[in-house]
């Protein structure tokens, strides 16, 4: 087998676990675009982007820290401190429009980072460091912006949430960059160090460091799904995130990391929040009442987990 | 010098965290008091214990259930459920508003009740299982009352919430009452003895002939019940219940618990410590409030004591 | 004759009051198959941990290349050229055969992975260990056997020089023991050391070159393989003196049938039967993992049965669960007391009443006097050494946890006892003190089962013995018939070669 060839099955493989998913959602996606004919349209396709690219990319970020064996409670409180600083720092010219966006993705980074080192090397429970850290995060963006304001500039938000589909293309960005990243030493560390830690440690891999590097990545990601949603609604608001949490626990458990674990992270994680953005979608298409949205959301896991368990007998 | 102090025999428990989580309660009361003068007023302490005691009551189902591994995230959606359910089901027939009362607790330990179920029998993370059910009650919320406001008369309900026997407030002889037994439950039963049990090693604990089934749905419920006894109390101080009115208090109760030296990870603390965790949690939030803190910089002190407090944690049990 | 790659001089290592190695030495050379044979807790294990760096050694040196290490890490181990396939795997399941050969040491160009010499390495090794499967095959869809060979390809990929294999054939068919055979031979071709681990004599003798030979921590043997044969081994292997390490043992005079097992299946279990009368001890021998613990455990209804029966006092039992069995009188001490049985960080007094919290309790509310008396009785009648029952079980020694793992059960006055190796890891005057109670129970009427690891324990301890290979029960040896060359030769299936 050549390394070309090892490298894309390596890639394929990946999707053990997920097909029924995938058939669930090319189901609902028919079922949405024929309730919704205008969903296939350039626009439609901008449309629908647009209200699940911020859900992926928590998914994402959150699927990343339960493939550690952990919990990020604190992905609420990052999205909404990434939106503040976003409408803060975020200038009218496209050079600091750039800058700022690094600024807070940065931001992001540095606090995931840190974050995971308080998990890895001091050996506290995620669910307390993140849900305490959750705190201080949301702390820091109601200092930074007190009450809703700040300001996006109209061409950012018109190119990040306008009538182009530059949603679809960022979540390419993040595939490839993904991609690269799982093509290093580094993310294959990351794979072991999640699927087995012992193991992973006892070969010479560089845990803690995994670790950490998992947690400054879902900290850049939550940062930056939080610049996106600034962009959409045009200002910041310091306690916007809120929502996502649940969403992005969901998202992750329905990707399947609840009940496969370590493999196609990624992957799973957009099939997961695609999931469940189209069954919103299509739940208001049918003309249920959007209180239903939430006893769908929370059926689903139980679903999930119900399905999970017939699997394993 | 802790290490020196902990020798000296009975002074243990000077050093032990619950104690010192009481100390330095004592310790902002005083200080604050003298910086203060209207802070340690009896009135603004009594105030802040009413406070406490609707975080302490929801915090003591959530106690029992960290300490046997678990965890409740459902507790601030069953808080809001039953504020705004009782308003509804109080019925005009009823002089003393008990069946109310008494009918929104069975339903609320009912639903703890098939958390504990659903922990049981799809051996999921608790964590997943409870946030479902958190997820499922909000939205019947927004169907059962639209979203808007519900104001009770429910003289029962309105009697916990504002009413003194004896001088006491009604809020706090209940928290008496609950601590009270939940101190029971977990020191004096075979429950509690089950639920260290299972927390510290639920393998070691079944091949010892502890039932934990039961014992995890019986705790699920009781995790329930305290947070619709809590909600209830909540809607009596408020007289209306609205989405949202539970929100503070999911983060709330898990703090209390956590700072109050029960460890996350189970087998190990007391009710005891949560109560103080439950006072310090209030104290710092009117401190912070007196001192004319922002509420971001509450939110910060408030997250940076947590995690002081479980690096401290954290290095007790190292050195043990 | 070539310099020693490695030689480690009066290794000593001690587990708080056990003496686990005493002054062993050992030379590896390269180019050679050198075979290390022991009884289980004889000190192999201990051995390789402290050769890798896993352990650091209380006393004695070793050197690498003629280099004394004092301070053995197993990174600076790895880099010096030693690989250890260990007997618990490291694998990660859900990756590939090839992600997982390559683990902690992934090659790449620059800051990337290089995929075409990871698929060729990978490749090679496969096929030199006879792996035909796709390299992107995840790990946790191969048979068990597999999996082995791809935790020695991995130790392979980083080009060892001295390779350390801890019972690799344990799960491999024999047409996968001749590959690694050849395998093998050829690194020993290549100048590589080879340090080989095996209960299977049969193998050692045709492989290696030199044996050296541990027993209760001490060195009986170190010598040239030519001309041994399995008797001889096994002598080296067992051939203590028992002292007055076991109490005496009074006339085999069994009561009524406590349990009788027909057929029993289960996972681990191919086949089982046996039967267990009130007032006996049971031995149950065997090379470790051969259905022993699955056996105890579907008894105390802590695995399913899939076919067979078991009786209890003539009764059929059904959906047999720990909380039914411990109502029908039976109970169990498990063999890894620390994750299994005692409850480390709650109190001894905690640990010795939690069996019998319920039935000391007064509708649900506990009565603590009651609790606190019973846990004080235990204590005197085990003879365990505590300062203060309220402490951490933490804070006691291995032998005193264990007891306390037994005596946790006493107030319930169990009917049927079943441990599962009691005495590993225990000191000598606790396993005395454990066995004057288990004779003492016996004599009351109790059935006991005891596993045992210690071979001498069960000819010394036990009325009968049954020798369990491969999840079935191969031989059953009564009071007359037991010696440790009987046990060992037919948990090692030599009996052939002893009667000879």
């Amino acid at each position: 087998m050549t390394g070309a060839a090892l490298q894309l099955r390596l890639l394929w493989q990946r999707n053990a676990g997920l097909y029924g998913l995938y058939l669930l959602l090319i189901a609902l996606l028919a079922v949405y675009a024929w309730l919704h004919p205008g969903l296939l349209s350039v626009a439609g396709v901008a449309r629908f982007t647009q209200n699940w690219f911020p859900i992926a990319v928590v998914a994402l970020a959150q699927t990343l820290i339960m493939l550690m064996g952990g919990i990020d409670l604190a992905i609420g409180a990052t999205v909404s401190l990434g939106c503040v600083l976003a409408a803060s720092w975020i200038g009218d010219s496209y050079g600091g429009a750039a800058l700022g966006i690094a600024l807070a993705v940065g931001v992001g980074a540095v606090i995931g980072g840190t974050v995971g080192a308080i998990v890895a090397l001091l050996r506290i429970p995620a669910i307390v460091v993140t849900l305490a850290a959750s705190f201080i995060i949301g702390g820091i963006a109601l200092l930074v912006m007190p009450r809703p304001g700040g300001h996006v500039p109209a061409w950012l938000s018109d190119g990040l949430a306008g009538e182009t589909p530059t949603a679809l293309v960022l979540l390419l960005c993040l595939l490839v960059a993904w991609r690269i990243l799982q093509a290093t030493p580094l993310g294959q560390d990351i794979n072991a160090a999640g699927n087995n830690p012992h193991g992973a440690f006892r070969s010479g891999v560089n845990v803690a460091r995994a670790r950490i590097v998992a947690y400054a990545i879902s900290g850049a990601l939550s940062a930056f799904a939080g610049v996106y949603v600034a962009a959409q609604t045009g200002s910041g608001d310091p306690i916007i995130g809120g929502p996502f949490i649940l969403d992005s626990i969901t998202a992750a458990v329905l990707g399947g990391v609840g009940f496969l674990g370590g493999i196609g992270a990624f992957r799973g994680a957009i099939a997961g929040s695609l999931l469940l953005a189209v069954m919103i979608n299509v739940m208001f298409f049918l003309g249920f009442p959007p209180v239903a949205q939430y006893i769908a959301k929370g059926l689903i896991i139980v679903v999930a987990m119900g399905l999970r368990l017939l699997r394993e007998r | 010098m802790l290490a020196s102090l902990k020798r000296l025999p009975g002074a243990s428990w000077l050093i032990h965290p619950v104690t010192l989580v009481y100390l330095v309660v004592i310790a902002i009361w005083i200080t604050a008091g003298i910086m203060k003068p209207g802070f340690a007023r009896i009135g603004h302490l009594r105030y802040l214990l009413e406070l406490a005691a609707v975080i302490g009551i929801a915090a003591a189902g959530q106690t029992l259930v960290i300490i046997a591994a678990g965890i409740d995230l459902s507790v601030a959606a069953v808080i809001t459920f039953a504020a705004i359910l009782t308003p509804i089901v109080s019925v005009g027939w009823d002089p003393t508003g008990l069946l109310g009362i008494l009918f929104v607790l069975a339903i609320t330990t009912a639903i703890g009740a098939v958390n504990g179920v659903g922990v049981v029998l799809l051996r999921v993370h608790p964590l997943i299982i409870t946030l479902a059910t958190a997820t499922i009650l909000q939205g019947s919320l927004l169907l059962i009352a639209g979203g808007s406001a519900v104001s009770t008369t429910n003289p029962a309900v309105v009697w916990l919430g504002n009413e003194r026997l004896w001088g006491f407030p009604v809020t706090i002889l209940t928290w008496l009452v609950v601590a009270a037994a939940t101190l029971v439950v977990l020191h004096r039963t075979v429950l509690g003895g089950w639920l260290y049990a299972i927390g510290t090693n639920p393998r070691a604990s079944r091949l010892a002939g502890v039932n934990a089934p039961l014992t995890l749905i019986t705790v699920y419920a009781i995790s329930g019940a305290s947070a619709g006894l809590a909600g209830l109390l909540l809607l009596g101080m408020n007289r209306q219940g609205y989405v949202g009115i539970g929100e503070p208090y999911l983060l709330g109760t898990i703090a209390a618990v956590v700072v109050g030296g029960t460890s996350i990870l189970g087998g190990r603390g007391s009710y005891l410590g949560t109560i103080a965790g439950a006072i310090l949690l209030v104290t710092l939030t009117a401190l912070i409030t007196v001192v004319n803190a922002s509420p971001g910089l509450r939110m910060i002190l408030f997250g940076g004591l947590v995690l002081a407090m479980l690096l401290i944690a954290g290095r007790v049990q190292e050195t043990r | 004759m070539s310099a020693p790659l490695l030689a480690a001089r009066g290794l000593a290592k001690r587990f708080f009051e056990n003496t686990v190695l005493d002054g062993v030495s050992i030379e590896i050379r390269p180019g050679r198959v050198h075979a290390l044979l022991g009884e289980n807790g004889a000190g192999k294990s201990t051995l390789i941990n402290l050769l890798s760096g896993v352990l650091r050694p209380d006393a004695g040196s070793i050197a690498i290349d003629g280099t004394e290490h004092a301070a053995l890490t197993p990174a600076l181990a790895r880099e010096l050229g030693i690989a250890v396939v260990q007997q618990e795997l490291s694998l990660a399941p859900n990756l590939s055969v090839a992600e997982n050969i390559v683990m902690g040491a992934v090659p790449h160009r620059g800051p990337f992975t290089d995929y075409t010499r990871l698929a060729a390495e990978t490749g090679r090794l496969c096929q030199r260990l006879g792996l035909d499967m796709p390299l992107d095959t995840p790990v946790d869809r191969i048979s068990l056997g597999r999996r082995q060979l791809i935790e020695i390809a991995k130790a392979l990929y980083r080009r060892p020089r001295l390779l350390i294999l801890d019972e690799p054939t344990s799960s491999l068919t024999g047409h996968e023991v001749r590959i690694l055979f050849g395998l093998l031979r050829e690194l020993q071709a290549d100048g590589v050391a080879i340090l080989y681990i095996s209960h299977r004599l049969n193998e050692v003798l045709e492989l290696c070159d030199w044996v050296t030979v541990l027993r209760d921590g001490q060195r009986t043997a170190d010598q040239a393989l030519d001309g041994s044969d399995p008797a001889s081994l096994v002598r080296l292997m067992v051939g203590r003196e028992p002292g007055d390490l076991f109490p005496p043992r009074p006339a085999h005079n069994p009561g009524e049938t406590a349990i009788a097992v027909r057929g029993l299946v289960a996972e681990g279990i191919s086949c089982v039967d046996l039967e267990l009368r009130h007032g006996e001890i049971l031995g149950i021998g065997g090379l470790l993992g051969q259905g022993q613990e699955e056996t105890l455990r579907a008894l105390f209804g802590d695995l399913q049965a899939k076919a067979g029966e078991i009786r209890l006092a003539g009764q059929v039992q059904r959906h047999l669960t720990p909380i039914r069995a411990i109502e029908a009188g039976i109970v169990y001490v498990p063999a890894d007391r620390k994750r299994e049985a005692v409850l480390l960080p709650l109190s001894i007094r905690f640990n010795l009443t939690l069996p019998s919290l319920r039935r000391l309790a007064r509708r649900g509310l506990r009565r603590l006097q009651d609790e606190a008396r019973t846990a004080t009785d235990a204590i005197r009648d085990f003879a365990i050494r505590v300062a203060d029952p309220a402490q951490p079980t933490l804070h006691l020694s291995g032998g005193n946890q264990q007891k306390v793992a037994i005596a946790r059960w006493l107030p319930l006055g169990p009917r049927i006892l079943l441990l599962d190796d009691p005495t590993r890891g225990v000191d000598v005057e606790t396993k005395r003190e454990i066995y004057l109670r288990l004779r003492q129970m016996a004599a009351d009427g109790v059935a006991i089962v005891l596993s045992s690891s210690d071979t001498l324990e069960l000819i010394h301890v036990a009325d009968r013995v049954a020798v369990f290979r491969g999840g079935r029960v191969v031989a059953h040896l009564d009071r007359d018939q037991l010696s440790e060359e009987a046990i060992v030769a037919a948990s090692l299936g030599v009996e052939a070669e002893l009667a000879a």
